[in-house]
């Protein structure tokens, strides 16, 4: 590691100073009450100081403090090395920064409305610049950003997915339901997780079915079928723009109304709270919208029917981190689950105060920590889903549907995992 | 008078004011020159976003939804906390015309600022010596404290152990500290009263005045610009 490295990594700690008031104010006013380790996920499945979310954010804290705070600089006199980056410190930080589900639970509950997430962001966008991501997401990002997914699938996966959906249709229900790919115009662009096009693909079936039942004119499109963004998860702006482009050019090619996000949540968040919200790419001529939100108003509107004995088991509903304390998106999976589900059950607790599965902030498509996410930062999940004694958690995000599949097979519980959209097509009426 | 009396109480008192005033406007300033893009965390608070954020602020919600012991010592401290310094105007000015329009004659004011402020001085100080329990004892906030958390409370502690040894020790004379007061705007020389407890209160205190504007204890200036990063829609 070079000197000019741990300068750039000093540079930008200083530049926190100017950072956004959220950041700037995570270094300046935390009380260090313990109420953020009380509600972390990560903390709950081991009370160890490394892993206390306060400790984590101390690692840069420390660091600003030696240049801006009297105290810090103090210290510095005093203990010399103090609050200086080095080359092991920042392997200390690699460790610790992917330890970190990104879950916002602590936002929830600090009383000062601080967000360790965004101090775990901001580490790893440091971490980023020096070369430090773990190297599975960089080749995740670099898939991404050559094909337009980050399965790195040619769009011919799309097109004959989309065939054997249909047939798979055909043959469970006996009705033609089209599930287009590149139709030009349409009214609504959907945009899944490749997961859905490729590991769990009922969730698409479920969607293809309410549009039919709806007589939406959709479409999918081949060279963007995965919102999944793993910028977000490594700090890299740049790269998270990027990968965005791709999908509101296409939205403006096919000339759609609606860009329709899939089951995946922080795919919605980056398109809905930052790409829209900061106007990346100047006005949009379409609105964006949710199929949770979309299938939920359906329902309420009386325009959806289900035959819930297709749906008899017990089932939960986990809300991801980026869907429920990011977006607000609570109520409409519960409003599709009640409608599509007969014997519904609730997590204690639930919605915005619901814990993280243990695998956000992309820490689920790390194998290399899997160990740490079964048995520590999934712990408190496992506990959750037993008590409620569901035979099915529904999920509408890849990386938690992913987590809880190795959760249940570590901790031998027989329970299946899979989106909302899965029951959905499991029990829908044609009309 | 030593030479530690008169530095604190005839020339600490403007060097306090300065500093704190400084430094008050400097971080305040900063702070409100930062960028805020939305942060946005749900669910939003209740009532609105300017509404929710003051209750936010005020009322600690999300304390009370995770933590109850905690936000009762939050509520308890900083409640007595505002009792105490309102009750310290009268240190400097005694409102003899508000209470003349109360109808109070002296003696009701008296015995309601010693029964107010002697209550408000013992609950806090067992407000503060919990909440530094809880930093000794709990190990998931002891692992955290860092030696500016440490201080700041033992500050408080020793502030609060002087005030009170002036209110429940030998009897302290209010007028005195007017007619400090009134030497320190006019610069005219006072003597200081002769009360070791309240020398050291006066040392304590305006230290701890000095050591706001650059410490986490300006928590209640920053959560009005953190809740609003978190919370305006």
């Amino acid at each position: 590691m070079t000197s000019r490295e741990i300068d750039m990594v000093v540079k930008g700690i200083k530049a926190i100073k100017d950072a956004p008031a959220a950041l700037r104010l995570a270094m300046e006013i935390c009380a260090k009450c313990g109420t953020c380790a009380k509600e972390c996920p990560v903390y709950y499945g081991k009370s160890r100081k490394d892993l206390n979310p306060a400790e984590r954010s101390d690692l840069i804290r420390k660091i600003y403090d030696r240049y801006y705070t009297p105290g810090g600089k103090l210290k510095s006199l005093f203990t010399g090395s103090n609050g200086t980056v080095s080359e092991e410190e920042l392997d200390r930080w690699a460790k610790a920064f992917y330890e970190c589900t990104a879950c916002r639970r602590c936002a929830r509950f600090c009383p000062m409305g601080l967000d360790n997430s965004v101090i775990t962001r901001k580490g790893r966008a440091l971490l980023d610049a020096v070369g430090k991501t773990p190297s599975f997401l960089l080749k995740v990002i670099d898939a991404s950003l050559q094909t337009g997914n980050t399965d790195g699938a040619p769009p011919v996966a799309l097109e004959e997915a989309a065939k054997f959906l249909e047939e798979e249709i055909l043959e469970e229900d006996g009705v033609k339901v089209k599930i287009p790919v590149d139709k030009h115009p349409a009214d609504v662009f959907f945009v899944p997780p490749s997961g859905d096009v490729l590991v769990n693909p009922e969730a698409i079936m479920g969607t293809a079915k309410v549009f039919h039942v709806l007589g939406v004119d959709w479409t999918m499109s081949s060279k963007a079928f995965d919102g999944a963004n793993y910028g977000l998860f490594t700090g890299n702006d740049q790269a998270m723009k990027e990968d965005n482009k791709l999908y509101i050019e296409e939205a403006r090619e096919i000339g759609c109304k609606t860009l329709m996000m899939g089951e995946c949540g922080h795919a919605h968040r980056i398109m809905k709270f930052m790409m829209e919200k900061a106007h990346w790419w100047g006005d949009l001529s379409f609105e964006i919208n949710n199929i949770l939100q979309f299938t939920a108003r359906a329902i309420q509107e009386g325009k959806l029917e289900f035959d819930k004995s297709k749906n008899p088991d017990p089932v939960t509903y986990h809300d991801p981190c980026n869907f429920g304390r990011s977006c607000g998106i609570i109520e409409e999976p519960r409003v599709i689950m009640r409608a599509c589900c007969a014997d519904y059950r609730e997590m204690t607790p639930s919605g915005a105060e619901n814990w993280c599965c243990g695998g956000g902030g992309g820490l689920s498509a790390m194998d290399s920590i899997k160990e740490f996410r079964m048995t520590v930062s999934g712990k408190k999940k496992v506990e959750q889903v037993r008590a409620t004694g569901a035979k099915y958690v529904a999920s509408p995000c890849s990386n938690c549907k992913r987590q809880f599949t190795q959760l249940m097979q570590h901790h031998e519980l027989d329970v299946g995992t899979g989106g909302l959209h899965d029951l959905v097509s499991r029990a829908i009426v044609y009309q | 008078m030593t030479g530690f009396d008169r530095f604190v109480i005839a020339y600490l008192p403007y060097i306090t004011l300065l500093i704190f005033l400084g430094a008050m406007i400097y971080r305040l300033r900063a702070w409100s020159r930062l960028s805020q893009p939305s942060m946005t965390l749900f669910p939003q608070p209740r009532g609105g976003s300017k509404k929710g954020i003051v209750a936010e602020i005020f009322l600690f919600p999300k304390l009370f939804l995770s933590d109850k012991y905690l936000w009762s010592l939050a509520w308890i401290f900083h409640l007595s906390l505002a009792l105490i310094v309102l009750g310290h105007l009268r240190v400097i000015f005694d409102f003899a015309f508000l209470w003349r329009a109360l109808g109070m004659t002296p003696a009701d004011v008296d015995s309601m600022s010693a029964t107010l402020g002697g209550v408000a001085g013992i609950v806090i100080f067992v407000a503060v010596v919990a909440i530094l329990s809880r930093r000794v004892f709990l190990q998931r906030v002891r692992e955290i404290s860092t030696a500016g958390d440490w201080m700041a409370l033992l500050l408080l502690a020793a502030i609060l152990a002087t005030g009170n040894a002036m209110r429940f020790g030998e009897h302290f004379d209010l007028n005195q500290t007017r007619v400090w007061f009134m030497g320190l705007i006019t610069f005219s020389e006072v003597a200081a009263p002769a009360n070791t407890a309240f020398i050291w209160h006066a040392f304590f205190g305006q230290l701890l005045i000095i050591y706001i504007p650059f410490s986490k204890i300006l928590h209640f200036g920053g959560i009005f610009f953190s809740q609003t990063a978190l919370h305006r829609s």
